[in-house]
């Protein structure tokens, strides 16, 4: 195999390398681009816990959208917890204020018995729509996520992964 | 192994081309199933009460206690595509400012309806039978038959009869006081989970096939506090089939 990568030449060699360049960077680029029209930093999310259970499962994929600034009572939101990086996908069940006032939600797991005033931040008894929502589910496809929940709990397999892509990249040139 | 790589990666990547062009169709198909979800919501009692009714309550705040009359029909909801519905009945009255802010809404009730095929799980209401016949005892060891279905005996999925039915939820302000507020009004919203595609929500106004809900809407006002003269078990509330009891997770 890699006498195969000897024989190339330097331009070809280049050629390669540019390729895979361009493969990564236009996966980015479309991520990228997905968030600015969604305005949300995370548009695809997948469901990491059970609380939302039976209407979304560990590895479901979420679909998000930032530009509804007026949340209603029923939708899903993901927010984030200030002061930490877990993002939490539960269901709104309380609203006040918005219009001229700091849009303030009240959110719940459909299958936690509480709401989740105990998981906010200290002193913190709602989220901020503008400040701690990062979107609104508006759509879903089931089990497509596991992928990355396999990804995560096992480490081998990310390395695994990347060496059988490079490798699939370079041999198909021949 | 040349020719069989290419071979497993030609059937891998025609497998996920159909399989995205069959979400796609399924998710958008939705679209020409009919709709004709009717509802009435009544309002059967409301008390104030001051005390302290969340695990977290530090003070004492006053706190809204709602009973309610719910009869839906709601089957022409579930289609191909139709995973459960998430049903919920929200209390919503203006706030104090009500040409700049937005009136304020809370959750008082929920249920999770699911369809005839999804998977059995312990989340999803149980419909209580009527006050006339004999209540059926639910046995969590013995077979599906004997656990209780989301709907009355002999009916669909999204048919509701309920009578004076309680609230899953007190609710407060976040300024603590909630009595005597008026131009409250109790409204029945849906949001319909899909197997794939998008969540759809409560359309009052018609979009094509799908004809927005007729009723489902109560209007009645917070009255003023009550003191001591309220039982404990009048202001009790509805357990849910929730799993996670204690800490939310």
């Amino acid at each position: 195999m890699f006498g195969s990568l000897a024989s190339l030449q330097p331009r070809q060699l280049a050629a390669q390398v540019l390729n895979f360049a361009l493969v990564l960077s236009t996966a980015f680029m479309l991520w990228k681009g997905l968030s600015v029209f969604a305005d949300s930093s995370s548009p695809i999310v997948v469901v990491l816990s059970g609380s939302m259970e039976p209407a979304f499962q560990r590895g479901d994929l979420l679909f998000l959208w930032n530009r509804g600034q007026e949340t209603q009572v029923g939708e899903v939101v993901v927010y984030n917890v200030r002061g930490k990086d877990i993002p939490i996908v539960h269901r709104v069940i309380q609203r006040f204020g918005g219009g001229s006032t700091p849009l303030q939600l009240l959110t719940k797991g459909d299958n936690n018995a509480a709401d989740d005033t105990e998981l906010y931040a200290r002193g913190q008894s709602y989220l901020d729509r503008s400040q701690d929502v990062i979107g609104s589910v508006v759509g879903y496809v089931p089990f497509v996520g596991y992928v990355t929940i396999l990804l995560s709990e096992y480490p081998w397999l990310k390395t695994a992964m990347l060496v059988f892509m490079a490798l699939t990249v370079v041999l198909q040139r021949e | 192994m040349h020719n069989t790589l290419t071979r497993v990666q030609n059937v891998f990547g025609f497998f996920t081309s159909v399989a995205f062009a069959a979400a796609a169709a399924i998710a958008i198909s939705v679209l020409l199933s009919p709709q004709a979800p009717t509802a009435s919501l009544e309002l059967r009692s409301v008390q104030v009460v001051k005390g302290r009714p969340h695990y977290y309550s530090t003070k004492r705040e006053e706190y809204a206690h709602i009973k309610f009359d719910l009869d839906a029909d709601l089957t022409t909801l579930f289609n191909w595509n139709t995973k459960q519905i998430f049903l919920y009945i929200t209390a919503s009255y203006p706030s104090s400012d009500p040409s700049t802010i937005p009136p304020s809404e809370a959750v008082i009730w929920d249920a999770i309806i699911p369809s005839n095929y999804a998977p059995w799980h312990q989340n999803t209401y149980i419909h209580p039978t009527p006050k006339a016949t004999t209540k059926v005892k639910k046995t969590a060891k013995k077979g599906k038959k004997e656990i209780g279905k989301a709907y009355p005996a002999g009916a669909q999925p999204g048919i509701i009869k309920l009578d004076g039915q309680k609230p899953k939820y007190q609710i407060t302000d976040v300024s603590s006081k909630i009595a005597d507020r008026s131009n409250a009004t109790l409204t029945l919203h849906w949001n319909i989970q899909p197997w794939v595609g998008a969540l759809v929500w409560t359309n009052t106004k018609t979009v094509g096939r799908w004809q927005g809900l007729q009723g489902g809407e109560a209007k009645f006002n917070f009255p003023p506090l009550k003191g001591t003269e309220v039982k404990k078990d009048e202001l009790k509330t509805e357990t849910g089939g929730e799993r996670n009891r204690g800490s939310p997770a």
